[in-house]
């Protein structure tokens, strides 16, 4: 079997254009990031513990489900 | 750890605190028995009372917050109070000042009614208390966090470990079928990185190229979001498993026109729904794959009998049976455009970018409890892939079959055009009073009367014009009819 390889014919990668497609983005981390900005507001504005916890959990799973190109510096500030 | 270290500090203060205001009084004491010589024939009694009343002096001088040592020295002092019941009177208040502990007689006096009237523990305050319950919440919340974090770091390791699992077994076979292997897209130049893309903490891709036929093959590891404990948590009550998305993009001239595809019934069912070519150009249900020999769980979409027949060769058929279980769906298309796009009407002026391309879809065995051993029954799914690409570039359509593909392709396109006529009408309509209004805005700003008058003129024979050649159709179209 003659060697199929073709170095001549080598193709960059071009990473999936995502503003076409929106349906294929898994919307979990924003809207994770949504829900504990304003967990984090109620339990500061209303003074109830139980918000609070529910951003930092919410906050928790949006860090968890995040893809490695966002930046780390956005999820360090979205968990403070 | 951490949490019971600083525990243990939280409770240490209230303590030592306590212990500081023991120390006090111990001075106290000395200083007393020193001042008290003169009441000597007291001795035994100033001694009692004097140890009856620091705790008592605790009691009135302390902050709210020694609560507890308040409670102590009331239950510790019932018995003292009972038993010092002669001893006490004024030869309590006589060694100090009776302006310092006026109404501290009285306590004296509220606690001997009280040894007799039941005591009555007052509830303090939960805030107040340094125990356990008082934080059971916070206690509660911490151990959910510390959970979720261990299960993050288990489940991104496991993640890893099986990428590079399955990567280390295929890593040969892709080698030599291609010349880059792993691109990032980043670097300068076309090497090849060897290595996985880490997109996600559950998704890894892989871009291949440099081969006949093909332009290049992305494949994308799409595990379970392990390192998500909501997730894992969910997946208990609906079984998952891991998913290898084989994209191979060909070139325009190595693949004949057909849109083909087999796979299990449910996920057929689903892609044709979901998918843009596959719900045009195959219009029937899923087909059972009995015919050629496979088993019951795989279902055949095609747009026309002639292409699954190119395509149930021997070999295909023995991939297909062989790794039933492992197969979501494996679709050949020419018209590949992606899922279907949800559009506002306006928007679609225009049919979307079609690639040839093969898609596989593999199911990882175990459903979810896979370990890094399983990787390696994938690898005869590869070269199935593989296999496949070559196949695609022989098979051809006969002269009949290409007809039949070409007609599908201009009826899917026509109704395509219908679908849009309206949009595409109210379009050129707005064109057409764009051009209009402008030309007008011209006139209007024309300062020279003369040029105007002109530009008028000529707008006026435009419109003649046109108006006369819609007559001119009507009336053929009216000498046609006739």
């Amino acid at each position: 079997m003659a060697d199929p390889r073709r170095p001549g014919k080598v193709a960059r990668y071009k990473p999936p254009a995502t503003e076409t497609n929106p349906a294929l983005e898994d919307p979990t981390p924003d809207y994770m990031n949504l829900l504990g900005m304003v967990f984090s507001m109620c339990g500061l504005m209303l003074k109830l513990k139980w918000c609070a916890w529910i951003a930092v959990y919410c906050s928790f799973i949006s860090f968890a489900n995040s893809r490695s190109s966002e930046d780390t510096k956005q999820m360090m500030s979205s968990f403070m | 750890m951490k949490n019971l270290y600083i525990f243990i500090a939280v409770l240490f203060i209230p303590w030592s605190f306590s212990l500081a205001k023991y120390d006090e009084f111990e001075d106290g004491d000395d200083i007393m028995e020193y001042d008290d010589n003169d009441f000597a024939e007291f001795e035994d009694v100033s001694e009692d009372t004097v140890t009856e009343s620091p705790q008592r002096i605790i009691t009135t001088e302390d902050d709210e917050e020694e609560a507890t040592v308040e409670l102590e020295g009331q239950d510790e002092n019932q018995e003292d109070f009972d038993d010092a019941d002669t001893q006490e009177g004024d030869t309590e208040s006589e060694p100090y000042d009776d302006e310092e502990f006026e109404g501290y007689e009285e306590k004296p006096d509220a606690s001997h009614s009280k040894s007799k009237d039941p005591i009555t523990i007052v509830n303090v305050p939960a805030h107040l208390q340094n125990s356990w319950e008082s934080y059971y919440m916070e206690i509660l919340m911490v151990t959910g966090l510390l959970a979720y974090i261990m299960n993050y770091i288990i489940g991104k390791n496991k993640n890893n470990r099986l990428a590079h699992a399955w990567f280390n077994t295929h890593r040969e076979l892709l080698e030599s079928n291609f010349a880059l292997v792993g691109d990032d897209g980043t670097s300068k130049e076309a090497t090849s990185t060897g290595k996985l893309n880490q997109e996600n903490e559950h998704i890894y891709n892989l871009w291949c190229s440099g081969r006949v036929c093909c332009e290049g093959m992305l494949i994308q590891l799409k595990f379970l979001k392990r390192q998500d404990l909501l997730n894992v948590l969910a997946r208990m009550m609906r079984p998952a498993s891991d998913q290898v998305q084989i994209k191979v993009t060909m070139n325009d001239e190595d693949m004949d026109t057909y849109v083909f595809a087999v796979g299990t019934r449910k996920a057929l069912v689903r892609l044709q729904k979901e998918m843009q070519d596959l719900s045009e150009f195959c219009s029937d249900k899923p087909k059972s794959g009995a015919k050629y020999g496979l088993p019951d769980s795989l279902a055949i979409l095609s747009e026309m009998g002639e292409v699954t027949e190119g395509m149930m060769d021997a070999k295909m058929i023995h991939f297909l049976t062989h790794y039933a279980d492992k197969i979501d769906s494996v679709q050949f298309s020419d018209q590949f455009s992606g899922p279907k796009l949800m559009q506002e009407e306006g928007q679609l002026t225009k049919l979307p970018e079609t690639k040839k391309t093969l898609l596989f879809t593999f199911n990882v065995p175990g459903s979810g409890n896979t370990s890094p051993k399983d990787m390696e029954s994938l690898l005869p799914l590869m070269s199935m892939v593989i296999y496949s690409i070559d196949k695609a570039k022989k098979f051809r359509l006969n002269r009949e079959g290409k007809q039949k593909a070409d007609k599908n392709r201009a009826r899917v396109e026509e109704n395509f055009l219908k679908l849009t006529h309206v949009q595409r009408q109210e379009a050129a309509q707005s064109r057409r009073e764009e051009k209009k209004r402008a030309e007008k805005e011209r006139i209007m700003n024309e300062e020279d009367p003369e040029k105007q008058r002109r530009l008028e003129e000529a707008a006026l024979r435009r419109e003649q014009k046109k108006l006369e050649k819609k007559q001119m159709k009507m009336k053929q179209i009216k000498v046609k009819a006739m």
